[in-house]
This record gives C-alpha cells, structure tokens and sequence, in this order.
C-alpha cells in the first residue's frame, strides 16, 4: 500500500480558498490509512468548520474511486461528478493526484495527503512502514523475504555494517537493523547459507522512469 | 457509590454472589460473611433484584422509583398494557409495537431488564395493569452476563404463580432480540477493516468478494460502524441517519452554550424520575462509545453545538471488548485534526465508572465550566 499522513488543515485550507464548489476525490485503492468515502465525508466536514473560522463558506461534494491513478476509472466514474465543481481535492497519493490532475486541465487539482513510501500497516502498533523501495531489482529471495534497501537505513545489499547494537540502528535506535532481521528471517528458515553466495551489484539501471506493458 | 450492601439485613444467603456475574458479591470461606467488592461491580442490579432479605441498595431503578415511575406513566400514556425493554435491545422502542402486537403501551426501558424484581411486575398488576411484555437482549448478547438469562427463569416461575391465581396463562410475555450490524455490500470495498476490528470474529471477507456478517455472533458493538471506510454498515436501530436527525432535533432545542454529549449506555444510567437536564445540554446514548463516529462529532460542532463530550466506560468495565480504548484512541485522533483549526477544546473524552455516578457529575460540570469560558472568550 502507498502511505499518506494528511497535509495540516491550514495549507488545504490556502490551496482550495479562492473557490467555493470543491469535489473532494476519496481513493479506495492502495492508499493507507484509507483514504476512501469516510475520510472525504470527515475532510469536508473539518474544512467546513475551518473555513467558517476563516469566514469562507465552502460547498462540498464527496465520492471516491476503487483507484485513482486508473485514467479509466476517472474517466468514467469521474467525469460525470465534475460538473459545477470548481476544483478537485484528492485524498490519493501522489499518483492518484497525478492521475486527475492530467486528465482534467481545466481544473484546479489540489493534494489533501502527502505522500511516504510503498509500505505496510503493523496494525497493533499503529504504525506504517516502508516495505519496498521499488528498486527494479528484486532480492527478496535472498533476504529471506526482507527487503534490504528499505529496511536498512543505509540500503546496504551485502550485509550489516558493522554499527548494529542489540538488533537496533546505528543511525536511528529506535529502528530495527535490517539486516539482523533478514539474519533472523534465514536462521528460521534454515538457510543462513544464502548470506555466504556472493553478489552481483545492484543493477541501477532497472530501476528506470517506465516499463512497457 | 452506586450499590451498598446492608450488613445489619444481610442474611448471608448467598443467592446474590450465585447471580453476579463479576464475582463482586462473594462469601467470605471464614466467615461466612457476604462481601461485596464494589471495584468489581458492574452495577447489572441483578443481586438487588433478588435479594429476599433487602440487604442491597441501589440508587438505579430502585422498586420505588420504578412503581413511583409506573404510576405517574400510567396515567400519562393512558394504557393499561406495559413494554419493558432492556435498553441494549431496543433503543427508543423502535419495533416494539409489531413485536408485541401493541399500540398503545406504557414504556418502560432498563439497562438489562434482569434488574426488575418481581414485585415491580407484580405491583404493575395490581395497578390495573394488564399485559405484561418484556423485552431482553439474546442470553448469549446480555451486556450483564446472566440479566437475560435470569429474567427467563423469573417470568417463567411468575407465570405459572399468576395461573395458579387465576390470572390466566402467561400474562407476562418475554420476547429476547439483539440488534445487529448491517452491511450495504454495494458499498463495500474489501478492505477487511471491519475483519480486524470485530471483537467477536463476526465479520469475514472471503475471497474474492465482499465482507459478510456472522450476526450470530455479532454483538452489535458498531465499532466495524465506526471503522468501516467506505461508510458501507451501519447499526439496526442506531443507523448514522437516525442519530443525524437527533443531533439536528437536540440542537434545535438547546440553548447556548450548547453541549451535546455521546455517552456509553452503559457508562450512565438516565434518571427515571423524568428530570430534565440543564436546557443547554443533551445526551445520546450509544450502544458504545465505539459507535461514536468522527463525523457524528464534527457534524454536532457544524449543526452549532459548542462542545461534545464522550462518556466511554473505563477499559476494564467495557461491556465490549475493549472497544473503549479505541474509542479513545479515534477520538484523541479527531482531536489532533481539530487543534490543527483551533477547535481542540471543543471535543473532550472522558472515562467514568457507573458504580461512582459523581465522576459523570463532575466530567460533565468541569466540561461545561470550560466551553462557557471558552464561549465568552470567543464572544469578546
């Protein structure tokens, strides 16, 4: 899932000010914490309350998509929603904003989120973290399913270094080493051998700007 | 405090520390002696309901007030046939009429109806009264435990007494229904949320496909109501329409400084004697304060309430699983939102134990102190 925080109430309160017809945009695709028809509903509720604060009425319409970074999907699910609207405030990611933002010119397209990482919700804890650095260049295989780019501060692919203490980053303590994670994971799997194959670098060339479907 | 125990009546019988469901009533192996712990009591009103010596006091649907308040009611719905329901099975007396084939009816809602004690019912006969119809949550959904379970046995044993005297066949008729969730599967995302939240294993998301309801194991908590983001369920008898229009009803009628708080319905009992509140503040009772959602909150402070206050149970004494930390936890968030727009001292959460009735008292008054402060500030 894409890991948003939402942006402080102030600077979507700057962005959408100068209009009054505004369509909030909920994304019920891979957007953490959901982002979808609740949150436009809460959005617009909070906006209207800060912006009576600020002496500005505001008319807000809410819906959502199963994914808004589906120029599809926007098309024809969308459009028809758009009409009066002045301006567009998506709760998506970066890609979803993108997404509507290109197909609809005319539009002012704002961001409610910002946006993190590709990661995962440790739900008991209430967090989310990074997962995946979308390297190109997948070796999950052989890091027992922990990816080291994003779970090492230093993305390190050929093993700790060095600064590790008690399981703990060097650089941040409260972050878990990465790779006495991926040492664990392969000791549990009974294949602590993999840390011995030497490795070609990282190939940073896949990690590319565009794929051919 | 909420229940004494009156140790100069007590004849140490034991049949209130068979009943409790929380183990607050025990019998001390030395001597014999009945103790209650009230640290452990959940104020269910089931030891004083049974109790033959009168030992237990409560300050909750005492016998007098409930006959005071059958009396007074019987001449203001001008009926001669009485519903009473526990208020976990049926908020507001929705349905009532068709489940019992009623129309005109004296109401009478309990927290748990295991805590009327059979000479109320008999009592209500004597005043003219006709039919008797209970209403009680399913044994397995009984907030108390043992309260449905226990009313089962009381009017069974009460009807074959009234036969006997000639009353007729089963004048008091006992009905059990528990209010579930309903999900709109056209709504529905797949998301799973309400699979992880539900504290009862209810919810399951098969897939590929939409989530479905166990709702013989749904316990109607509402927390998956409160989590669910694509606003796809809803509550049977609590649906979010519903509690709109309350809160544009409640706020029509209050005076500023208006405060409207969302209690647990079993964090506070509402006074049976009819006393109306301060003409500023209103309550909404819930069957949790899980079930309270963000946009309820936010939807008060637009309809121009000033302050919301929520009464959640503290954790340990959730009738739900624990439901009332995250209550707390969602509301703490909305707060965070709310200070980032200045509004921050308009949402306040509070814990309060129902066997200590003045923590509401105070919650509620230090509440009230602050949003008139806060209003008059704002005036200037």
């Amino acid at each position: 899932m894409i890991v948003t925080t939402q942006k402080p109430l102030d600077e979507i309160l700057d962005y959408i000010s100068p209009y009054g017809n505004i369509l909030i945009v909920g994304c019920d695709g891979c957007t953490q914490p959901p982002r979808g028809l609740r949150e436009a509903k809460t959005l617009s509720q909070l906006l209207e309350l800060g912006g009576k604060l600020r002496n500005k009425d505001f008319t807000f319409k809410v819906t959502t998509l199963a994914k808004q970074c589906d120029s599809y999907l926007t098309a024809s699910m969308l459009k028809p929603q758009t009409e009066g609207m002045e301006a567009l405030l998506s709760l998506a990611c970066g890609i979803g904003v993108q997404t509507i933002a290109e197909f609809f010119p005319e539009l002012p397209v704002f961001p409610a989120q910002n946006t993190h990482f590709m990661g995962a919700e440790e739900r008991e804890a209430g967090t989310l973290e990074e997962r995946c650095a979308g390297c190109g260049d997948c070796r999950l295989a052989l890091t027992g399913g922990i990816c080291p780019i994003a779970r090492c501060t230093k993305g390190l692919l050929t093993g700790a270094c060095g600064g590790s203490k008690d399981g703990k980053c060097e650089l941040s303590p409260e972050r878990d080493c990465g790779w006495v994670l991926i040492y664990e994971q392969l000791k549990k799997k009974g294949k602590l051998e993999l840390l011995k194959e030497s490795r070609p670098p990282r190939d940073y060339q896949l990690t590319g700007w565009k794929v051919t479907t | 405090m909420a229940v004494k125990q009156n140790e100069d009546y007590c004849s140490n019988c034991s049949i209130c520390s068979t009943l409790c469901p929380y183990e607050a009533l025990k019998k001390e192996p030395e001597t014999g002696k009945i103790l209650l712990e009230i640290e452990k009591c959940q104020v269910c009103g089931l030891c004083y309901s049974a109790c033959p010596a009168k030992a237990i006091d409560t300050i909750y649907y005492d016998v007098a007030s409930l006959i005071r308040y059958l009396e007074r009611a019987k001449q203001e719905y001008d009926s001669d046939t009485l519903v009473i329901v526990c208020r976990g099975s049926a908020p507001d007396f929705v349905g009532v009429e068709e489940l019992f084939g009623v129309e005109k009816f004296i109401p009478l809602s309990v927290p748990c109806v295991g805590r009327i004690p059979e000479e109320v019912l008999l009592k209500a006969l004597v005043m003219g009264i006709k039919g008797i119809n209970v209403l009680a949550c399913d044994e397995d959904y009984c907030r108390f435990e043992r309260g449905s379970s226990v009313t089962g046995r009381r009017i069974l044993g009460l009807n074959l007494l009234l036969e006997q005297l000639g009353y007729g066949k089963d004048v008091i008729t006992l009905k059990r229904h528990s209010l579930k969730v309903k999900a709109d599967t056209d709504l529905c995302i797949s998301c799973g949320n309400c699979v992880f939240y539900c504290p009862y294993d209810a919810a399951k998301l098969e897939s590929p496909g939409v989530v479905s309801f166990d709702l013989a194991s749904c316990r109607g908590c509402g927390l998956c109501v409160a989590m669910c983001p694509a606003i796809a369920l809803d509550l049977e008898n609590w649906e979010r329409e519903r509690i709109s229009a309350l809160i544009s009803k409640l706020s029509s009628e209050m005076q500023p400084p208006k405060i409207l708080v969302f209690r647990c319905q079993w964090a506070v009992f509402p006074p049976l004697d009819g006393r109306e509140p301060a003409p500023n503040i209103r309550f909404i009772d819930l069957p949790c304060a899980s079930r309270v959602d963000t946009s309820h909150i936010l939807e008060a402070l637009q309809k121009g309430i000033d302050g919301v206050l929520i009464a959640a149970c503290p954790e340990e004494d959730c009738k739900q699983e624990k439901a009332s930390g995250k209550a707390q936890h969602s509301v703490a968030k909305l707060g965070e939102r709310l200070s980032q727009i200045g509004l921050q001292d308009r949402l306040h959460f509070c814990t309060v134990a129902l066997r200590y009735p003045e923590q509401f008292d105070r919650e509620l008054a230090q509440f009230s102190q602050k949003i008139e402060a806060t209003g008059s500030k704002e005036s200037k």
